[in-house]
């Protein structure tokens, strides 16, 4: 049985379809990429799985069972990480984990441990008194993230962890993703990001417009492709030729008569020859 | 109830961060109020022989905690649509009514001081009102409702204009209206049958009627009553139907 299980979602918001019949399923303790332009529908998926949206067609299974947004079991084996911040900013850190930790049911002694503990799993404790608002874009992404793990839940959708945030901070991101998988948690996870799918993710879905145009562990969608890239500087543009080796591309290049760069494949090339369209405008 | 103490804690330690203004503004309006009309034009008056600032005070506790209470509008609105804290909410294993009561827990809070504040004033100018049950029963039940009305209107409207016009429009004639600083019976025929609308009136006739030790017409308890369950019914349904 899949950990998690959609089924033909669909939504519209008044003219726009958003999802045009949306399916796949995630298995227990896995990383699993959306992965797509933006308005490929990443977002809308996340908020009808975890409850945020209630008007739509299809279905959302956890562990075999239809979701409810109301049942009490299911809610909480379920973090989210919504795409925009939502700290209530004049209070602190440790006051917006407390609400998170109330609405779940914690109280008491056991919730302010609960606190101390995703604080430092996050490095936020010497932070943990200071208002939300103060904090920097990545400190204020970590706050997000420690706040959804404070109830504990096996299932976490981080939609665009990363979003907004500088290079070198994006890298220590990673780092504590890959931290949540050796702890066994099942990661759901948006991203616009070629090398982010690439790197934190065992499968990728790639979306566009609402449909996923294609699935699988980042190396198989690439390998179908080829191994390397021969670009070829023409009068219309770079055009792309797609080789199982190096040495096979090389021989091509030889034989052309124009300025060429030879690299590996990755998700970015994919997406174009799914889509004609680049995933990063 | 998780839902109903996680809500209620996060508008009251917000609340704490904002106490003073809304302190400030619950001595403020009502002590204009009392210095133009109780103390200014109505000094030597009488209504019903009742002498006038006796008469208005008891408006003026329905008015400005009608105020506070409805105040909580514009709080949840932000809160939703700009901050998208109501996601926290929608995520979280709790029903959508006990982020009703929580947020109505809230209102009446803030309904309670300036009331707090006038009784505390008429208590001490020995102005001699009955405080009973009674008091107590219609005071909560009329910041019931405009609790209820405020986080109706913040979740139902769809911007800053929207919700700034319906204090324009309704808000505020109801504060006028509603025989809050004029008893309605003595209003031009014409806009009395407004005054009936708005069930500030109700409320206002209770809660004088209890302070002041008058009788007041059976039928308003229950019409209270009713809009309380009414409007308790309408915030369920939009809260239920709220996405994130
Ligand atoms: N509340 C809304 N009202 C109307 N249209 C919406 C709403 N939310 C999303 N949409 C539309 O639905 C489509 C999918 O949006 P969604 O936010 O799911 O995309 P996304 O893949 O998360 O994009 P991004 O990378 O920009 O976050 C877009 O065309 C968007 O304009
Ligand atoms: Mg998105």
């Amino acid at each position: 049985m899949s950990e998690v299980e959609v089924r033909d979602l669909r939504k519209r918001y008044g003219r726009i379809e958003a999802l045009k019949g949306v399916s796949f399923s995630v298995e227990e303790g896995e990383t699993l990429a959306l992965l797509g332009p933006n308005g490929a529908g990443k977002t809308t998926t996340i908020k009808i799985m975890t409850g945020l949206i209630n008007q739509y067609e299809g279905e959302v299974y956890y562990r075999g069972k239809l979701f409810d947004a109301y049942d009490v079991a299911m809610k909480k084996l379920i973090g989210v990480v919504p795409q925009h911040n939502n700290l209530d900013k004049d209070l602190t850190v440790y006051q917006n984990l407390k609400i998170h930790g109330l609405l779940f049911g914690l109280s008491g002694r056991r919730l302010d441990r609960k606190i101390d503990e995703v604080l430092e799993f996050t490095g936020l404790l010497e932070h943990k008194n200071r208002k939300a608002d103060e904090l920097s874009g990545g400190m204020k992404r970590r706050a997000v993230i420690a706040r959804a793990l404070l109830h504990d839940p096996e299932i976490l959708y981080l939609d665009e962890p990363t979003v907004g945030l500088d290079p070198a901070v994006r890298r220590s991101m990673w780092d504590f993703i890959v931290r949540l998988r050796r702890e066994g948690k099942t990661v759901i996870l948006t991203t616009h990001y070629i090398e982010e799918a690439d790197a934190l993710a065992q499968r990728v879905l790639i979306m566009d417009r609402g449909r996923i145009v294609a699935e699988g562990e980042p190396e198989e969608l690439k390998m179908k492709l080829g191994r390397f890239v021969l670009e070829v500087e023409t009068e219309n543009g770079i055009e792309e030729e797609f080789f199982k080796s190096r040495e096979e591309a090389m021989e091509r290049a030889r034989a052309i008569n124009a300025p060429v760069r030879i690299r590996e494949v990755n998700l970015e090339d994919v997406f174009l020859r799914l889509t004609g369209r680049r995933i990063e405008v | 109830m998780n839902g109903i103490r996680a809500v209620y804690y996060r508008e009251i330690v917000n609340f704490k961060n904002r106490w003073i203004k809304v302190w400030s503004a619950s001595i403020i309006y009502p002590a204009l109020f009392l210095l133009a009309f109780g103390y200014g034009i109505g000094k030597n008056a009488h209504i019903n022989g009742t002498s006038y600032v006796k008469f208005l005070i008891p408006g003026l506790i329905t008015m400005s905690s009608m105020n506070q209470a409805y105040g909580i509008s514009l709080e949840v609105h932000i809160s939703r649509y700009y901050y998208r804290l109501f996601d926290e909410y929608l995520v979280a294993p709790i029903k959508r009514w006990e982020i009703v009561v929580g947020e109505v827990l809230y209102g009446i809070t803030k309904g309670v001081i300036p009331a707090v504040v006038l009784l505390a004033y008429a208590i001490f100018a020995h102005l001699g009102y009955r405080l009973g049950l009674d008091f107590v029963v219609y005071f909560l039940l009329h910041l019931c409702c405009f609790s209820l009305l405020g986080f109706i209107v913040a979740m139902v409207v769809r911007s800053h204009a929207d919700q700034a016009a319906f204090s324009t429009f309704v808000m505020t004639p109801m504060i006028f209206l509603s025989d809050t600083f004029y008893p309605i019976e003595k209003m031009p025929p014409f806009v009395r049958p407004l005054g009936y609308v708005f069930p500030l009136t109700y409320s206002t006739k209770l809660i004088r009627g209890s302070l002041l030790g008058l009788e007041v017409n059976p039928l308003y308890k229950f019409l209270l009553l009713g809009l309380a369950l009414v409007l308790f019914g309408i915030a369920l349904f939009v809260a239920r139907r709220a996405e994130g």
